[in-house]
């Protein structure tokens, strides 16, 4: 069986091991992505043989969705846009000295959410496949939707300016050249503009350099003792997340496995689903829930299998990382398509042996060199925060190898100190810019689809399941949104929810 | 100074002067691709550029360049130095540059180093439309006018251009042009059902062709395709079609004008071995690229026929921001 292979060579093994180890410090900090990472060892292992270069590959996607949660939890900087989510319970808990615990249980449950996105890569590849194609553009457009509704989840204190800011953050979104038509939108004539806002850089900004500069406020304020005891969760803390583990993992599955979008919308739809469904977290959420950590964490993870599920069924990548993926194993004189399977069974059972072995690693590196991540919180802001900047800077360039991007790093940067000063969430201006075009181009493909006729558009919502599905949810989530239902709950339950 | 100082160092000069001649590349070449990882000329540089960097005894760092249709690295390399260190790895989008209003500069500000191979554009359709082949096609759009969905991927994009033929060729149809990223995206739609047909490159195509995925209509050659000889030819279709093919997307790595004439034939000599290697002739094949390997007058020849007759078959559809008369793209002469 080639799912045994990379257990039998340990060469490959030890490849799975390194890139896993380099993944997750490429994760942890802000502007190495992954996608970067691996499109530079495309040429890197160019001459290798095809089941090295796809180990080390494996090996730094795995660790990297999950080292960024590192600097998120650390630092309230997402090391990348996967971890935002993290950030929002993550930080608090490090603020109030269990940054250890935090990492202990995020990295155990990544753990299990990279096995549930394995195993269902494993045994139900084709049919989740032949299900993630049928997404029409309503039907990405509606889950964009539901997206937009997050925004009361990431906001804590104003609605107002929450939706404030996730407007704000569609409208950095639609900036630049309109990939469907070519026509230029908000960019005032100017070149700089044409290509649009880079959204790591607005990322990197908004977290990094406006934390750096908040923190700047009291920097001799004296940095929390972390507690590191207690790291490695107890069996009993396990089995209490498993059931919103699964729920979330399924999230991160089948998001991930959608051609469209990836693990950023998966963790944050995971979050926002977490919220609904626990009644009554011990901490509240945004001050430190375990289950704000447990949802996106769970759901990242599982959407590397996910990603890996179209690619390896059909030839179309799930995500960025996949998409370049498929471009290695062409060097490498494979086909990817969907005779890949049929052609080459061994290249699939390869690289599900090769995820399920990168997952192990990340469980062990995760667990372990925890004390000495957590000094970092304990380190003084003089040295912290000149890091954090340098990071940052490094970071912004790093995605183009565009000084521009560095200044509208800078830029978000400073907005984003005074969004913070004024109670704006920052969390909603990424939500925003994330699905900006995902509602944008699919809402017009829709329409466009439909002659332009509302009237089509609302039958042909209303005759495909899968669209109604989630109109039904968007209208749902809506409602329960409003002050009409709480009134209604009331009347109906005799209590007011929370 | 004594004279024989001065004699040791004339002969110095000499001598530097005649090493920087021979040993290029002194250093590192960087290759600027235009467009991401993991896309087809992406993959074709990264395939063929180890093979040149033999033939060449240098290195070539390549280094993605995205953005605004490939015209940021474009304009990257025109800002460069024109000494051979910085190369453009393209494809063939900036030969409409002027007429789409994107750049002020085209391949015009470059010397073709190898244009290394032509993709086949193709018709492909979902599985379950209503005909088999391309008159079957033409029949339902006549039927159902305003019905069948064509996949697009904006004004300038393969699917834009063969529509425009399409229209020249067979008069008017009357389909929904939905747009897409890229073919990749637009493909994923097509076996969804989101759209009925799609012009796709043939090497995007193939595999789900092969798998059954999809049916093929239509191949935009003059001669039949050997990876699908099965598959109806535009000219037996409809020779009207002559006029624009043979036509296809392509890939070529180009160098500034004013590069030294030495430094341009040692990479045009480089990449001509390359492409000459077996193991990237089978790897072009495999994706359903016709192999061109050609450069000097012959490459510029072909980008000049290429340019005329595409960029006024998207001015007669309406589609260019500007005409190419403008910019003194004359009309091709039939």
């Amino acid at each position: 069986m080639a799912i045994l292979t990379i257990f039998t060579q340990p060469q490959l093994l030890l490849l799975v091991g390194v890139g896993t180890f380099a993944g997750i410090y490429i994760g942890a900090i802000p502007g190495l992505s992954v996608t970067m990472a691996v499109s530079i060892l495309i040429s890197f292992t160019f001459s290798w043989d095809v089941y090295p270069a796809i180990s080390l590959m494996v090996g730094i996607y795995m660790g990297g969705v999950y080292g960024g949660s590192r600097t998120a939890i650390l630092l309230n900087i997402p090391g990348a846009p996967s971890a935002i989510a993290t950030a929002m319970d993550g930080y608090p808990m490090a603020q109030k000295g269990e940054a250890g615990q935090a990492i202990g249980v995020t990295t155990v449950m990544s753990f299990f959410g990279g096995l549930i996105g394995i195993l269902v890569l494993a045994v139900a590849a084709p049919f989740v496949a032949d299900f993630a194609i049928t997404f029409q553009p309503r039907d990405y457009m509606l889950l964009a939707v539901l997206g937009i509704l997050l925004v009361g989840s990431l906001s804590s204190g104003s609605l107002v300016k929450g939706i404030f800011a996730g407007a704000l953050g569609i409208a950095i979104g639609a900036v630049g050249r309109d990939p469907l038509t070519f026509a230029e939108r908000f960019t005032f004539d100017l070149k700089l503009m044409e290509g649009g806002i880079s959204f790591i850089a607005v990322m990197i900004g908004m977290f990094g350099v406006s934390e750096a500069l908040q923190q700047l406020q009291n920097v001799n304020m004296k940095a929390v003792r972390q507690k590191i005891d207690k790291i490695v969760p107890s069996f009993g803390t396990v089995k209490k997340y498993l059931p919103l583990s699964l729920q979330t993992s399924s999230i991160g599955v089948i998001i991930g496995a959608l051609p469209g979008t990836g693990g950023d919308i998966a963790a944050l739809m995971a979050y926002d689903h977490a919220k609904r469904v626990t009644k009554n977290p011990e901490v509240p959420f945004g001050k430190g829930a375990m289950e704000g950590l447990v949802a996106p964490e769970t759901a990242n993870n599982a959407a590397v299998g996910g990603a890996f599920i179209p690619m390896m069924t059909l030839g179309i990548p799930g995500d960025a990382v996949t998409a370049i993926m498929i471009g290695a194993l062409f060097i490498h004189g494979l086909n990817p398509g969907p005779m890949l399977m049929v052609d080459q069974p061994d290249m699939f059972w390869f690289i599900v042996g090769a995820l399920l072995m990168a997952n192990v690693f990340m469980l062990i590196f995760g667990l372990t060199g925890i004390k000495i991540f957590t000094k970092i919180v304990e380190m003084p802001r003089s040295i912290i925060i000149p890091l954090i900047l340098l990071l940052s800077i490094v970071g912004a360039y790093a995605v183009n190898n565009s000084i521009t991007d560095v200044y509208w790093m800078l830029g978000f940067g400073v907005f984003g100190y005074f969004m913070r000063h004024y109670g704006y969430p920052l969390g909603p201006v990424i939500l925003g810019v994330i699905l900006s075009r995902l509602l944008d181009d699919n809402w017009r493909r829709a329409i466009i689809s439909e002659r332009e006729d509302l009237g089509r558009f609302f039958e042909g919502i209303i005759t495909s399941p899968l669209s109604l599905s989630l109109f039904i949810a968007v209208i749902l989530i809506f409602v329960s949104q409003t002050p009409v239902w709480t009134a209604a709950k009331t009347r109906l339950f005799g209590k007011a929810s929370s | 100074m004594s004279r024989k100082l001065i004699g040791a160092l004339v002969a110095l000069g000499l001598s530097a002067t005649v090493a920087t001649a021979q040993e290029y590349p002194t250093k590192e070449i960087q290759g600027i691709i235009q467009w991401g990882a993991g896309g087809s000329t992406d993959t074709v540089m990264r395939s063929v550029t180890p093979h040149a960097e033999e033939a060449l005894g240098g290195t070539v760092v390549m280094q993605n360049m995205t953005g605004a249709v490939g015209a940021i690295a474009l304009n990257y390399v025109v800002d460069a130095d024109a000494d051979g260190y910085t190369v453009l790895m393209g494809a063939e989008n900036p030969m409409l540059y002027k007429v789409m209003g994107l750049g002020d500069e085209d391949y015009s500000a470059f010397t073709p180093v190898n244009l290394l191979a032509r993709g086949t554009a193709m018709l492909v359709a979902n599985n379950d439309a209503p005909f088999d082949d391309y008159a079957g096609m033409l029949a339902y759009i006549a039927a159902n006018p305003g019905e069948l969905k064509l996949g697009a991927t904006g004004p300038g994009g393969l699917p834009s251009v063969i529509t425009a033929m399409m229209n020249t060729v067979e008069g008017e149809l009357d389909v929904i042009a939905v747009p897409y990223d890229g073919d990749g995206p637009a493909l994923t739609a097509l076996q969804g059902g989101a759209i009925d047909v799609m012009p796709a490159v043939l090497g995007a195509a193939i595999e789900g062709i092969r798998a059954g995925n999809m049916k093929p209509i239509l191949i935009f050659e003059t001669e039949t395709n050997s990876t699908l000889p099965d598959v109806q030819i535009a000219t037996d279709a409809n020779a009207a079609y002559a006029t624009y093919l043979p036509w296809g997307p392509f890939f070529g790595v180009f160098a500034k004008n004013g590069t030294p004439d030495d430094v341009i034939e040692a990479l045009t000599a480089a990449y001509a071995t390359a492409a000459e290697n077996q193991e990237f002739i089978d790897l072009m094949a495999g994706r359903g690229f016709t192999m061109m390997n050609i450069s000097g007058e012959e490459a510029s020849a072909f980008l000049t026929k290429w340019q005329q007759g595409t960029a006024w078959l998207l001015d007669d559809a309406g589609l260019t921001q500007a005409s190419p008369e403008e910019f003194g793209i004359a009309r091709p002469a039939n």
